[in-house]
């Protein structure tokens, strides 16, 4: 069995982030980028398959040079092996970025194909069921358990009414939501092995791109929290500051 | 032989501070009669509680009480651990709520000059963004920079950076007659006569009110990483501490605590703690300011660890991981605190500090009292908590005959104190629930001078009298 996962860098939770002076980009300078979150989560769904089934792991990450960090940290995680598919620029196109990377993963003859349900910089949830309609085949999103057997795959997603238990032949694709599993760290052995990773670069060509990010501005800033009270006793003021003052009942 | 707030002394005190900032209300007083010392034995109300503005305002406040003897008590957050900001007699509580601003970040002598009241959480991000840090991190972040200073608090980061004592270079100060003094400065230096700044630091207002500070800063390291270790039992995990620092290596914190406690904690923030194996772990940071740097401080920790019987050794090397980690540590103390008596300090030299835990262990195993235990491996501080009640198959029940073991586990353990050559507190202080313990951790000449000190400063004894010593 052959598991594919798709990660990218994303800018750390914990960096500030400062928009540019064009207002369309952000400043790089300064900030981490980390592998995406949900990304972690797909990375720890292949490892599982990896040590259950033998499955063989590969991740790709499209991005520049700057991107081999993500991809070393996939390694450090006991992933096997690492594909860079080169572009320079960041892409805030969902196709486009579909499009790049389906060129890739059409020659991987993967069973099963995983990302995180988003990245957390854009949060467009598209890569995902766009590989599907490129590549042909099944997708699964925001799926929070599965299970894996020859030729097919059996996953669950929360929706809002319950659970959906969906079967899919493989191969197919997965999106990884939060609860799918916790990622482990990496160890501090996986960490030297990765730093000596061989990391391959293939090159594609950005098609062309139908989407552009036109401005950036920051959220307003949060308010400050009130403490009504606490206990019982505080929930009759509560309900009215909630009525009257926030309007949310 | 205090004399009682009247209304005349509440018209003077609502004169300099206004209406609003005057509470009287019983109902309002009840959250200004306690700490986070959980026991409300000691809790005691004052009779009137005031958010001054500024420091001319302390200054006219301290002026009332000293010359009407009323009792005066500076109170920061609350997040203190032994009774330390009770009003114990009454009288006059003083809160810095409205004295919170930073006042200047110094980027050309690394200081940060601010009021008193300032909470720790607004501290550290307002810092962060002009590229500066400030290395100590008291587990509370509503803790105020009057508060951490008060009781020269430590935490986490404290092995390679010390704690606040190390970071204030001056502080300005409202002596108990109401004069407005300062002590120290922007200085790295500062040979000029005693040092009453240093005095002052972690003297639990006894001596004056605290209104600003100037605190040293510095460049954050460029690369940090977090390790978590995790061993089969707690003797191994910390006996390995002594022995990474025997190789010269000062992490900027090593912290120890059962898999237990974190998967409590975690649970309660709904965060996860990033190892599932073993039953006792450390968390080690380190920081330098290359990568491969850190990686090596790193490996040969990893060597030490693993040489004395680690399981493996996990990094975190994201912000965010490391932040979730640290959340973690932090929070245990927040997890149990409703199921609680009390949590100790007691501080050893580092190089006893497995054999004081193993004599702890066998206390809560000869006692039946659950008493989880962590703290800052390499500082020597160990937190013991004195548990009510024990977290068993994911349920609090409540240890029989806890009344009756309490004191007596509480005495054991400062007794192991004494016999491994610690002090009773290491960063929490004395307040008024460790009073018992400092005769009998320190000679009586050493309290003679500390009251002699007192006297010299405050001869009135008004300010947040009962505390320390009696
Ligand atoms: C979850 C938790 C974790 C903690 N972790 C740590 C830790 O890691 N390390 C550590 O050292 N402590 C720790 N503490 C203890 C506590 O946070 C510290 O003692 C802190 O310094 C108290 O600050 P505060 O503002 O809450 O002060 P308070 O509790 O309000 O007062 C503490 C003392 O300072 C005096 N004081 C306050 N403000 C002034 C002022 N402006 N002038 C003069 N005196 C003043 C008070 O009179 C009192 O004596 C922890 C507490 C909690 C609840």
């Amino acid at each position: 069995m052959k598991v594919v996962v798709c990660v990218r860098e994303v800018p750390d939770t914990e960096t500030y982030i400062k928009i540019d002076a064009s207002q369309k980009n952000i400043v790089d300078a300064n900030v981490t980028f980390v592998m995406n979150p949900y990304d972690e989560y797909a990375v720890e769904e292949a490892l599982k398959l990896q040590e259950s089934a033998g499955a063989e792991t590969v991740a790709v990450c499209p991005g520049s040079a700057r991107a081999d960090d993500v991809l070393r940290s996939a390694v450090a995680m006991g992933v096997q092996s690492v594909i860079r598919v080169n572009v320079a620029e960041p892409i805030w196109d969902g196709l486009t970025t579909a499009k790049l990377l389906a060129g890739t993963l059409k020659e991987m003859d993967f069973d099963l194909l995983i990302l995180g349900k988003e990245a957390i910089d854009d949060g467009t949830q598209q890569l995902g069921p766009m590989l599907g309609e490129l590549l042909d085949l099944p997708c699964i999103s925001l799926v929070t358990k599965l299970d894996v057997a020859d030729g097919s795959v059996t996953a669950e997603r929360e929706s809002g009414e319950g659970v959906e238990v969906i079967e899919a032949s493989t191969p197919c694709i997965i999106t990884a939501q939060k609860g799918l599993n916790e990622p482990r760290y990496p160890s501090l052995r996986g960490k030297m092995a990765a730093k000596k990773a061989i990391i391959e670069v293939k090159e594609a060509s950005v098609g062309n791109v139908q989407l552009e990010v036109t401005g950036m501005e920051y959220p307003p800033a949060r308010g400050k929290a009130t403490v009504v009270g606490e206990g019982v006793e505080a929930v009759p003021e509560l309900v009215r500051l909630l009525r009257e003052e926030a309007k949310a009942i | 032989m205090y004399n009682k707030v009247d209304a005349s002394i509440i018209e003077k005190l609502t004169e300099i501070v206004g209406k609003s900032n005057v509470v009287t209300d019983r109902e309002d007083l009840l959250d200004y009669s306690h700490d986070e010392y959980s026991l409300d034995d000691i809790a005691a109300y004052p009779d009137v509680v005031v958010k001054p503005q500024d420091v001319e305002a302390v200054s006219k406040i301290v002026k009332l009480c000293n010359a009407n003897k009323i009792p005066l008590t500076a109170r920061g957050s609350g997040t203190g651990l032994c009774g330390a900001c009770v009003p114990s007699f009454g009288g006059v509580v003083i809160t810095f709520e409205n004295m919170q601003h930073i006042i200047e970040i110094d980027a050309q002598n690394l200081t940060a000059t601010v009021e008193s009241g300032l909470m720790l959480m607004d501290f550290y991000p307002a810092i962060e963004q002009k590229g500066l840090f400030f290395p100590p991190h008291p587990g509370d972040e509503s803790a105020t920079v009057g508060g951490v200073i008060a009781t020269n608090a430590g935490g986490a980061r404290a092995v390679k950076y010390g704690v606040i004592r190390n970071f204030v270079t001056g502080i300005e100060v409202v002596l108990p007659n109401g004069e407005i003094v300062n002590f120290g400065g922007k200085f790295v230096k500062n040979s000029t006569g005693y040092s009453l700044m240093h005095l002052m630091i972690g003297s639990e207002g006894t001596l004056g009110i605290i209104t600003k500070a100037t605190i040293a800063l510095m460049a954050p390291p460029k690369e940090i990483m977090t390790l978590v270790v995790p061993y089969e039992n707690l003797h191994d995990a910390i006996s390995t501490v002594p022995a990474i620092i025997e190789k010269k290596i000062l992490p900027m914190a090593v912290e120890f605590l059962e898999r237990e406690t974190a998967v409590l904690s975690g649970e309660h923030l709904n965060k996860t703690w990033p190892c599932a194996q073993g039953k006792a772990h450390l968390m080690i940071i380190v920081d330098g300011s290359r990568e491969e740097e850190v990686m090596n401080l790193a490996e040969t920790i990893s060597e030490v660890c693993l040489a004395n019987n680690a399981l493996d050794v996990f990094i975190a090397d994201t912000k965010s991981k490391q932040k979730d980690i640290l959340d973690i540590r932090s929070g245990i103390y927040e997890a149990m605190r409703n199921y609680m008596l009390e949590i100790l300090d007691i501080t050893v030299p580092r190089s006893q500090i497995a054999h004081f835990v193993d004599a702890v262990n066998e206390v809560a195993v000869k006692s039946g009292m659950w008493l989880p235990t962590y703290g800052h491996a390499a500082d020597g501080n160990v937190h013991t908590h004195l548990m009510r009640y024990q977290w068993q198959d994911g349920k609090w029940i409540e240890i029989e005959n806890w009344e009756e073991k309490y004191q007596t586990v509480r005495k054991e353990l400062h007794d192991l104190g004494k016999k491994y050559k610690g002090i009773c507190s290491g960063e929490h202080g004395i307040g008024i629930v460790k009073k018992e313990y400092l005769k009998s951790f320190l000679e009586p000449e050493q309290i003679e001078l500390m009251r002699g000190i007192k006297k010299t400063f405050d001869p009135n004894t008004i300010l947040n009298p009962g505390k320390i010593f009696d």
